[in-house]
């Protein structure tokens, strides 16, 4: 018996025990965020030893081997530094060997717990929307570029270019970040290429089998699908999924659909609400008619990532909104399987009901992700010329093009990809980034205007698309991208409750079971939104518009 | 009595290597769970992250007041309520059934051949058993297949699009992937029980319900109780890895527990004042909770933690 109490004990502390530590464990995430100052805050800036000459580039000065750390805020990014040929023969040429690290969940998150605990890497690429770059650039976590720059290499200024390095100057006068694949309105009214990646999609072979319907008004866009319905169920023994929405409500259902449908972002210099657009609701009452038939189902709206993929790769959607960067692996690969036909091609979508070609969002100035210096780094010196040898002509070749003489060779007087790389980027992109490490491999820096002289002929099936995409967009529009408030702010806080709760509302509309319960759906949506403190947003909208104005026409 | 307790001290000092050995599993919850409270004082901050926590402007309550008037996080508070509510009545027992029918078989090799199939799917993440749980649910997926193979429905029904079923999703699909693993504190508490008890019912003519209920179940009652309390306690909580892995917009309506509203306010929207003020008063209201099922239990049962 007394044996059996002290079993039945230890039984009760293993139970307590384990049930607390996965309790514990749980309760502690949350308060993760410990606010300590970094400590790089005011550390002045070292002495430079030897002057730079504005006219040629520093990092020449000074080639012995130091290590970089360098964060690439893009948690797929799976390439590394050292193994491939373009960064082993940049290493060698510039001294600088680079260790990159990538978040292991969400890029935003991790870079603001690195904030908090002061241990940021030497350079820091994060996407220019992430909340966390104003962060780094208000809390003085990374080095004002141009004053670094006047310092070490004054080089910098030159390859910059003032569009730029003008379009991230915050009030203070400082410059915090380099921007990849930035496009400015003058360079895409000259070169033709916009950057637009939004298109509309639809396999090619049912499309032409149909008879090539018109898509773009809400009666031939609920008949095609009647059609799909009535005589294309099923491809592949699966079931055919005939509507596509990327980025699901917030973006493919939102924004994207809006810009198909030509909805201004202005009117008369005023910000305008394209929420209530008459055009954009008529078109997600016929998503909700098409739903209501039983022609759509919700799959778009609650696939993951996975499934999308899959139903992808197998040519199981017949329509998709969907930027065609998303279909340069699926596409060539389905022309190449089985049923050749079976890729998509870029059409007509949705149109409002005057009929006007859509309005694409053009690449913009902002570009995709910035890169910054951190004031964590011991060699600020080092990593302002590694920088600027990045950013300018001889990097972004080195970067793109690899080697001389090994991947690429001069033709023409211009340097051209070898046949055998070519070769290899239509066959096996993955061995060509692993190997090699050129074209896109490197993109943390990359300057479409540079390197896009350089970049062979696309395949036929991706040319279509973006073709198709750069004849629709609106270059002017790139000023509009992101005017939503971000960060902790009031307004933005306002925003944030606003769009969550469309990302719930949109599904319900979609689902509602007649046009009378969409109306007070969407009626609850709009009260709602005001309650939340919209026109605090719409005046938000409108002073940024203004200021992004100002700064153009500087 | 005090006999007893010095008794106690001797022992502990006797056995001073193998007592220290708890001495890292002690530093690590101070840093990890004690240490970080002290950062609820940002719940009644203003605080940004770009900033140093001192500077931020103290605002009192005023989080507190925003939270208790926003619909969104009632809203939370019922989903929390509702699933836990289920997997409280109808998921407690489950392990103990099992526990009792395992302790039931006579093979020792299929017993244990059992066991370990059951308590596999614990150790698979819930990001990969909640992919796994998506494509069961989904189109074409095996539970619509044997739905219409047994005739139960005639089209397929996307189960994670409609909220209604997402509380009964969050509770299958738990008690499939947690039995085993749950279970095993039971079987180890039954293992405790000395069969010398077993043949004395046996001989006094007991039979195997009855040795079940009179033995089985008084020996591992205590286990029962503290497991029910911390249960009762974890009532706000929920399981966050697997709620954000089932959620979406279609069921976002039904799916937002207390924990994903924390994360939504806090790590996707950036308050992190206000996420931290609703964490603080759902911490309190757990303690509360604990206290209060700690002492039914006591008055009830006679165990209980403290």
């Amino acid at each position: 018996m007394k044996r059996n109490s002290v079993k039945s004990f230890m039984a009760l502390i293993l139970a307590v025990i384990l049930v607390m530590g996965t309790a514990a464990c749980t309760r502690s995430e949350d308060n993760g965020n410990s606010p300590n100052s970094p400590s790089g805050d005011n550390k002045p800036l070292p002495p430079s030893e030897t002057k730079a000459n504005p006219d040629e580039p520093a990092w020449k000065l000074d080639t012995s081997p130091v290590d970089l750390t360098w964060f690439v805020g893009a948690n797929w990014y799976a390439h590394s530094w050292g193994e491939t040929l373009t960064s082993k023969y940049v290493t060698e040429k510039t001294g600088v060997n680079i260790k990159l690290e990538v978040p292991s969940g969400e890029a935003n998150e991790q870079i603001t717990l690195m904030m908090t605990s002061g241990k940021l890497p030497d350079l820091i690429t994060l996407g220019s929307w992430e909340n966390a770059v104003k962060k780094l650039w208000e809390g003085d976590h990374v080095y004002a570029l141009n004053e670094l720059a006047e310092q070490y290499d004054p080089y910098f200024f030159k390859i910059a270019g003032d569009g730029t390095l003008k379009w991230y100057r915050q009030e203070n006068g400082n410059t915090y970040g380099v921007p990849n694949d930035s496009y400015s309105p003058n360079l895409m009214h000259e070169t033709g290429r916009s950057a637009a990646n939004q298109t509309f999609l639809v396999r090619k072979d049912l499309y032409e089998e149909m008879g090539k319907p018109d898509l773009s008004t809400p009666e031939g866009f609920l008949n095609a699908l009647q059609l799909i319905k009535d005589k294309y169920p099923q491809y592949k023994g699966q079931p055919i999924s005939p509507f596509f929405a990327q980025g699901n409500v917030p973006y493919g259902m939102t924004e994207y659909l809006q810009n198909l449908l030509a909805v201004p972002y202005e009117k008369e210099g005023k910000v305008n609400d394209r929420m209530i657009d008459p055009d954009y609701i008529a078109w997600l009452k016929t998503f909700r008619t098409a739903y209501e038939r039983g022609l759509i189902n919700v799959d778009f709206l609650v696939d993951s990532d996975t499934q999308v993929e899959e139903k992808t790769n197998n040519a199981r959607y017949f329509m998709m909104v969907r930027e065609w960067t998303g279909m340069v692996a699926a596409n060539p690969m389905l022309a190449a399987g089985a049923n050749p036909d079976s890729y998509y091609i870029a059409v007509d979508g949705p149109q409002n009901s005057k009929g006007d070609k859509a309005k694409l969002f053009p690449g913009n100035m902002d570009g995709w992700m910035v890169t910054m210096i951190s004031k964590n780094t011991k060699n600020p010196e080092r990593a302002i010329r590694f920088l600027t040898y990045l950013a300018s002509e001889e990097g972004q070749r080195d970067l793109f093009l690899g080697k001389e003489g090994e991947t690429w060779e001069m033709a023409d007087g211009k340097p051209q990809l070898k046949a055998e790389m070519i070769q290899l980027l239509e066959s096996d992109i993955e061995k060509m980034e692993k190997e090699y490490g050129i074209m896109d491999t490197y993109w943390m820096v990359r300057n479409p205007v540079i390197i896009n002289q350089w970049r062979p002929e696309k395949a036929p099936v991706i040319k279509q698309m973006e073709e198709f995409a750069n004849a629709q967009a609106d270059i002017e529009s790139g000023i509009y991208k992101g005017l939503d408030p971000q960060g902790d702010s009031d307004v933005a806080v306002a925003w944030s409750r606003i769009s969550q709760n469309w990302e719930e509302v949109l599904p319900e509309l979609i689902t509602a079971k007649d046009e009378a319960a969409f109306d007070k759906t969407f009626e609850s949506y709009l009260a709602r939104r005001t309650n939340y403190g919209f026109d605090k947003v719409m005046e938000y909208r409108q002073t940024e518009l203004d200021a992004r104005k100002a700064r153009m026409a500087e | 009595m005090f006999q007893q307790r010095s008794g106690q001290i001797k022992t502990f000092l006797r056995q001073w290597q193998l007592q220290s050995m708890v001495i890292p599993g002690i530093i690590w919850m101070l840093i990890f769970c004690y240490i970080p409270m002290l950062w609820l004082i940002i719940g009644f901050m203003d605080y940004s992250i770009a900033k140093p926590m001192l500077e931020s402007p103290f605002v009192g309550l005023k989080h507190f007041q925003d939270f208790v008037t926003d619909e969104r996080f009632w809203r939370s508070i019922r989903n929390t309520l509702g699933m836990s509510s289920i997997k409280l009545l109808l998921g407690f027992p489950i392990p103990i059934l099992f526990a009792l029918l395992l302790n039931e078989i006579r093979s020792i090799r299929f017993k244990r051949t059992v066991q370990t199939i059951s308590y596999l799917p614990h150790f698979i993440a819930w990001t990969i058993f909640g992919g796994i749980m998506l494509n069961w649910l989904g189109e074409g997926g095996v539970i619509n297949q044997l739905m219409m193979a047994l005739g139960l429905q005639e089209r397929e029904i996307l189960f994670n699009s409609d909220p209604k079923y997402f509380w009964w999703i969050t509770y299958f699909s738990d008690t499939l992937k947690e039995t085993g693993w749950s279970a095993i504190i039971y079987i180890a508490a039954i293992a405790g029980i000395d069969p010398a008890l077993y043949e004395a019912a046996e001989l006094d003519g007991a039979g195997r319900w009855q040795r079940m209920w009179h033995i089985t179940i008084q020996s591992i009652r205590p286990t029962i109780a503290i497991l029910f309390i911390l249960a009762v306690s974890g009532i706000l909580g929920s399981n966050f890895e697997q709620i954000f892995m089932l959620k979406n917009n279609m069921n976002m309506r039904m799916a937002e527990s207390l924990d994903l509203y924390i994360y939504n306010m806090g790590l996707v929207s950036g308050r992190y004042s206000f996420s931290t003020a609703v964490l603080f008063a759902r911490s309190i209201v757990a303690l509360g909770l604990l206290f209060l099922a700690n002492y039914m239990s006591k008055k009830l049962t006679g165990d209980s933690i403290f």
